[in-house]
């Protein structure tokens, strides 16, 4: 989230696209009711079902799933037709907008009505309530991320905020919400392939920091690879990881894994089984030589596999009895304390790990860094009469003073034990401290400069100082770009600020120059060679003294010229129930080695026209009592009580077209020759051509249940087909998330 | 000196079927599965300007009707409204889901060939008849939180404060709020706050 | 033959009761009594039911429970028993079959009945552990007379048709008001006899029905909700007033037909023992089947 939650209560409009609050973030949702409560705010959902977000929204369209593109073209050209956009925002702040106007007026409300299924009439309400109530906030999940075009997506909607100029202001931003307690703390953390912890880029410079950071020899880094070259491509995700296992077999994508196959896998508190291709993973589980899983409770993928043996379910503990901090979807950090000592034989996954590292032998380099402190001259030294590290602090300590990137320095475990002791002293709206907490915003949220920096609550607002949170955009593209400069325009900076417009990200070279004074040599020995790698933190003082973002004050670029697509462009889905627009708006070529997989695009887009055998869209979504894999969940009674097994929300008149019963089986088959059995369950939440699939359950596979090879005792109150199984092969092209809301089946009466 | 009249409201402007009541109340009264003290429901799900949710549970009525029909007269009602009933006395005949207009009493299948046992509902989370806090008491009838001074706990729990109790002054004071905040629009009265209190 | 037939039919019946209780009333289908917006309740069976059952109910119970007997008590020492002599023929018109079946129907009712009352007045015994046992035993010993009761409907249905002769009988309410012996021209069972008949029966068989929707609570019959058009919880209240009013008649004739066969007429209650009835008591109160009976040589 580029704000907040509570935020959310100082918009006026309420754009919500691509997810469902009032199921994914139940108490959040709590903010928006308030904002239209008492700030009058509108709310308008962008969905395919009439979801319980929708149910009280004061505005809804019924969006064909994986169109979302054309739609915020076709509200980007009605904004720029009638000159609603934010001119001076857009000259001083944003680079490339005229690409998009000329992609925006190809989009005209019957175009876009004929692709997305919304009214022309409908377009047009919509976009004139949005743009007339001002600020807007703009909130997207999965339902936006998840189609093969996922990066085109999360591209245009910022882009629509900064067209209206409702980007870096109290009550409007981009409000992503991510979706799992502590995710974004694990992104933060770098659990992604294609970055070091704090999106440090893969690269020699990165290397070489985090080496000194983490008290080894680069050399020492660079021996675990296969050879130096390795350090900087990405490895395999958690959507296709089972490619890297099955390749070499017919039928399978190639990969380029320095000659070998994946061979042991490691899953630590992660549902794997609720990614796409379920049957896949299933393959991928069975022909791995080893597996081992850590979770509280038996994870599906360990009952999934056919394997009988080298499979390892280790017992780990939860949050209640670990500590540590968390970092909330808007960027604050919450502290969280351990209640009751690990129960049974379970270990904190921590500790899982450090026996894994003795056992490999390199558990002294692991933890060195929590062994040695930052001394004010920028270098680490070993903390003398230190006999042991003391977890979680030491920990928290070590993120703080290495992931700069983002801002983590002011993150120390003191700080964030304060605030998560005296919430109450917080404001709801603002998250403004009171009394002893007055400067400092509730968590912290990052970029936290420094230890004495309050936190940044809503990102990119120049209206407020650089002390109080103010920021432009980051500098991270370059100072110009076909001969246009890539900086803010003048007088775009936060309040108070010693450089009135725009200047580079702060480096060695330039700080002087910026902070308008030259330094002493002392001051000159502190400094790194840019504020991201300067570990004594003096150019960020140096910066945030005279009232600059570390980070540079630049313009957000709606042109990526090193994407395949240069501006958001629409393709349709890979399974897609259109043909014709399939012509118009195919898919990407197929891509080699991403993240060492190939991966298929046109190839299977152009396969056959699937709407012949598999007429129904079909999408997936959340359940209010569940989240995930949903196997902690099931393991709750009250929650299965509620909602005890895996169903299909159908149209009647679909239904009743395929003879198929309210509370019966039927069977959706997906166009990869999949299929499961599930019961259908009549709503009027879905249009008559598509059918929507909760992702929650587990344990059953294409109707054989898997649930026999659960250890006693610990098999969950309710399981069921996985959703995942039917959603077939499709992944974004950047990040290769995969596409499970825009697909194709075929109902049948079971 | 007034006593409180202690009411429940669900603001069904606010009420999203999350289900956090239901499940909060189950859990802290450790309920059977299958016993729903609280029920959330929705109406004309998937039907734009229709659809509403809300939450439903003993409302602890003027006039109970349940008191009225009970033919072992195991109910009992707190000078503060609340309506409570002696499991130990109660022959789970039934009488009182018959009456009530809210299906708020629930019947584990613990009688003589799988019929009714003794019946079940919400205690505005104020226990039972037996010593306050005792271990049978929970046993019987869940926590007492009233008399720890804590609020009942499907409240507690409500995402978005759609579910109210308290003295019937101070929840109409926060519904007026809500309604003048909004302007008058929306859902401004309760499925069965006028069928259960009466104005009193 | 005939009685392996109406054990047959009585199987039946019972499992039918077994297929309904395949019920949904602890998953999605629990009771709902919320209606939907703009559906209300058009009978407002529920407010009915708060009313009959806290205000009148019980009073009405104690009534029939003091006053039919208080009437049966005053007949008895105004106007006494008919004695006839027992000296002449007997004829057994009651196998063994009728009078098993009569018997278990009698022993069911002498539990039935003193249990509803205990529940009607369950606050009166203190309700819990007294008032659950008669409860139970209400419930245990509608079986018994369940099974009984499709048998005892067949075996009799022929003489308990009505017919024009039965409103004189009426009339005079059989002769019971006076001392005399008369000849009443009544048949095998006269129209006092055949109203209890009907009573029994249907009222037995509504009140089975409605005692095992509300002792089950989830026994469902998809018909009469077709039939209807009546939510599963109306259903219940429905099934609540049946059978507390039924239960007012019922009680009422009941007392009536032991009175009747105990008491009014001296000796009479040999017959459900013996299955013989005497040939001078035939004579008189059921004439026309003394008729017939003489004809075949019986007397």
């Amino acid at each position: 989230m580029t704000n907040s939650f509570g935020d959310i209560q100082n918009a006026k409009s309420i754009f919500i696209i691509g997810c469902n609050p009032a199921v994914n973030h139940p108490v959040g949702f709590g903010h928006i009711l308030k904002a239209k409560e008492r700030n009058n705010a509108k709310i308008i959902v962008i969905d395919p079902r009439f979801t319980k977000s929708a149910a009280k929204a004061d505005y809804f369209a019924q969006i064909r799933p994986g169109t979302d593109i054309p739609f915020v073209y076709g509200m980007l050209h009605i904004i720029f037709k009638n000159g609603w956009e934010d001119k001076k925002y857009i000259e001083d702040r944003v680079y490339g907008m005229d690409e998009i106007r000329a992609e925006a007026a190809k989009w005209t409300p019957q175009v876009v009505a004929d692709v997305t299924g919304v009214s022309a009439e409908t377009l047009i309400e919509i976009t004139t309530i949005y743009a007339k109530n001002s600020p807007g906030t703009l909130l997207w999940a999965m339902g936006l991320t998840q189609h093969t075009i996922g990066t085109g997506n999360t591209r245009i909607a910022p882009i629509l905020q900064m067209a209206l100029g409702y980007m870096g202001k109290a009550g409007g931003g981009t409000n992503i919400l991510r979706g799992h307690d502590n995710v974004q703390g694990a992104t933060d953390m770098g659990c992604l392939s294609d970055t070091l912890p704090g999106y440090y880029g893969l690269v020699e410079g990165s290397w070489k920091y985090y080496a000194r950071m983490w008290g080894v020899e680069y050399d020492y880094i660079k021996s675990q690879f296969k050879d130096a070259s390795w350090m900087g491509k990405p490895g395999f995700t958690l959507a296709r990881w089972w490619a890297g296992v099955l390749a070499g077999k017919p039928g399978e994508d190639a990969i380029e894994n320095a000659g070998t196959n994946l061979k042991a896998l490691v899953v630590m508190g992660c549902g794997i089984t609720s990614t796409s291709q379920n049957l896949k993973i299933q393959q991928g589980l069975d022909n791995l030589e080893l597996l081992v899983i850590a979770d509280p409770f038996v994870n599906e993928a360990a009952i999934l596999t056919n394997r009988k043996d080298n499979l390892f379910i280790l017992p780990s503990a939860t949050q209640f009895e670990s500590s540590g901090t968390v970092s909330a979807t808007n960027r604050s950090a919450q502290w969280r304390s351990k209640v009751v000592e690990p129960l049974y034989e379970s270990k904190p996954d921590q500790e899982i790990m450090f026996e894994l590292a003795k056992r490999l032998g390199f558990y002294e380099e692991y933890t060195r860094s929590m062994m040695m402190n930052l001394k004010s001259d920028g270098y680490l030294e070993m903390t003398p009469d230190k006999k042991t590290f003391q977890w979680p602090e030491d920990a928290t300590i070590e993120i703080s003073r290495t992931l700069r990137t983002i801002g983590m320095m002011g993150w120390t475990p003191e700080r964030i034990k304060k605030h998560t002791d005296n919430w109450h002293l917080f404001d709801e709206i603002t998250g403004a401290g009171k009394g002893e907490m007055k400067g400092e915003y509730y968590g912290l949220p990052w970029p936290c400069w420094s230890v004495k920096h309050g936190g940044t609550p809503n990102l990119y607002n120049v209206d407020v100082p650089v002390s109080e949170g103010g920021m432009g955009f980051r500098n991270n593209f370059g100072l110009e770009k076909d001969g246009v400069s890539l900086l803010a325009g003048n007088g775009s900076a936060p309040l108070d600020s010693k450089v009135n417009g725009g200047y580079p990200e702060i480096t060695k070279e330039n700080i002087e120059k910026l902070i308008g004074r030259p330094l002493s040599a002392s001051e000159k020995d502190l400094c790194g060679a840019n504020w991201k790698t300067c570990t004594s933190g003096k150019l960020v003082d140096l910066a945030l003294e005279a009232g600059l973002t570390p980070y540079g004050n630049a313009k957000a670029r709606a042109v990526v010229w090193t994407f395949p697509d240069r501006i958001p462009l629409h393709r349709e889905p890979l399974y897609s129930p259109r043909p014709d627009l399939v012509e118009k708006y195919p898919t990407y070529a197929d891509k080699q080695n991403h993240f060492r997989v190939t991966t298929k695009y046109a190839t299977i887009q152009k396969e056959k026209d699937y709407t012949k055998e598999f007429p129904t869209v079909m999408t997936t979504g959340r359940l209010v009592t569940m989240m995930g894999a949903g196997l902690e969940n099931r393991a709750s009674k009250y929650i299965c009580a509620l909602t005890p097994e895996m169903f299909c929300d159908i149209h009647p008149d679909l239904a009743t077209k395929n003879g198929i019963q309210n509370g019966h089986m039927m069977w959706v088959h997906s166009p990869a020759g999949t299929k499961i059995k599930v019961k259908a369950k009549y709503s009027y939440t879905v249009l008559p051509n598509m059918v929507f699939l909760p992702f929650h359950f587990g344990g059953f596979m294409q109707g054989v249940d898997m649930t026999g090879n659960f250890p006693a005792g610990t098999k969950p109150y309710a399981s069921g087909e996985c959703a995942n199984t039917v959603v077939s092969y499709g992944y974004d092209i950047i990040t290769q998330i995969p596409a499970s809301k825009a697909g194709l089946c075929r109902v049948e009466k079971a | 000196m007034e006593n409180a009249r202690m009411k429940f409201y669900c603001d069904e402007s606010r009420c999203i079927e999350c289900d956090g009541c239901s499940i909060a109340c189950a859990e802290a009264h450790e309920l059977p599965a299958g016993i729903a003290r609280r029920k959330v429901i929705t109406i004309h799900e998937g039907i734009p300007g229709k659809e509403v949710s809300t939450s439903i549970a003993c409302m602890h009525c003027t006039d109970a009707p349940c008191e009225q029909v009970c033919p072992v007269d195991c109910f009992y009602i707190r000078e503060d409204g609340v309506v409570l009933h002696d499991k130990e006395k109660c022959i789970g005949c039934g009488y009182c889901l018959y009456a009530c207009p809210f299906g708020a009493p629930q019947f584990p299948r613990e009688g003589i060939f799988g019929s009714k046992g003794a019946m079940d509902k919400c205690t505005m989370c104020a226990g039972g008849p037996l010593a306050t806090n005792s271990h049978h008491e929970f046993e019987l009838y869940g926590q007492n939180r009233i008399a720890e001074g804590k609020v009942p706990v499907c409240a507690a729990m409500c995402s978005t404060k759609a579910l109210l109790v308290g003295d019937a002054q101070s929840v109409s004071n926060v519904i007026r709020e809500r309604v003048a905040a909004r302007g008058g629009k929306g859902i401004n009265s309760s499925y069965g706050w006028d069928k259960a209190y009466k104005n009193q | 033959m005939r009685k392996y037939f109406y054990a047959l039919i009585a199987l039946l019946s019972l499992a039918t009761v077994a297929l309904a209780t395949d019920s949904q009333i602890w998953g999605e289908m629990r009771i709902q009594n919320i209606l939907g917006y703009g559906q209300e309740e058009s009978l407002k069976l529920g407010a009915w039911f708060t009313l009959l059952q806290s205000k009148y109910f019980a009073w009405v119970f104690l009534g029939v429970l003091i006053g039919v007997p208080t009437v049966f008590f005053l007949h008895y020492k105004i106007i006494g028993q008919k004695v006839f002599p027992h000296s002449h023929n007997k004829h057994y018109a009651f196998n063994l079959f009728h009078r098993t079946v009569h018997q278990i129907a009698a022993v069911s009712f002498l539990v039935i009945i003193p249990t509803g009352f205990i529940i009607v007045f369950g606050d009166f015994f203190g309700g819990g552990t007294l008032v659950r046992m008669a409860k139970n035993l209400h419930g245990i010993f509608t079986i018994p007379f369940a099974i009984v009761i499709i048998p005892m409907a067949l075996m009799w249905i022929k003489e308990a048709i009505f017919n024009l002769e039965d409103i004189k009988w009426f009339m005079i309410l059989g002769g019971y008001l006076s001392k005399e012996k008369r000849i009443i021209n009544a048949t095998q069972f006269n129209a006092g006899q055949k109203m209890w008949y009907w009573v029994c029966i249907l009222g037995g068989l509504v009140m089975i029905l409605s005692g095992v929707m509300m002792f089950f609570m989830d026994f469902k019959i998809e018909m009469l909700h077709n039939l209807t058009g009546l939510s599963h919880i109306d259903m219940l209240r429905a099934s609540a007033i049946i059978h507390n009013v039924m239960g007012f008649i019922l009680v009422a004739v009941f007392f009536t037909h032991i009175y009747m066969a105990a008491v009014a007429i001296k000796g009479a209650i040999h017959s459900i023992i013996t299955g013989y009835v005497e040939e001078e008591e035939v004579k008189f109160l059921h004439n026309a089947w003394y008729k017939k009976l003489k004809e075949k040589g019986k007397f």
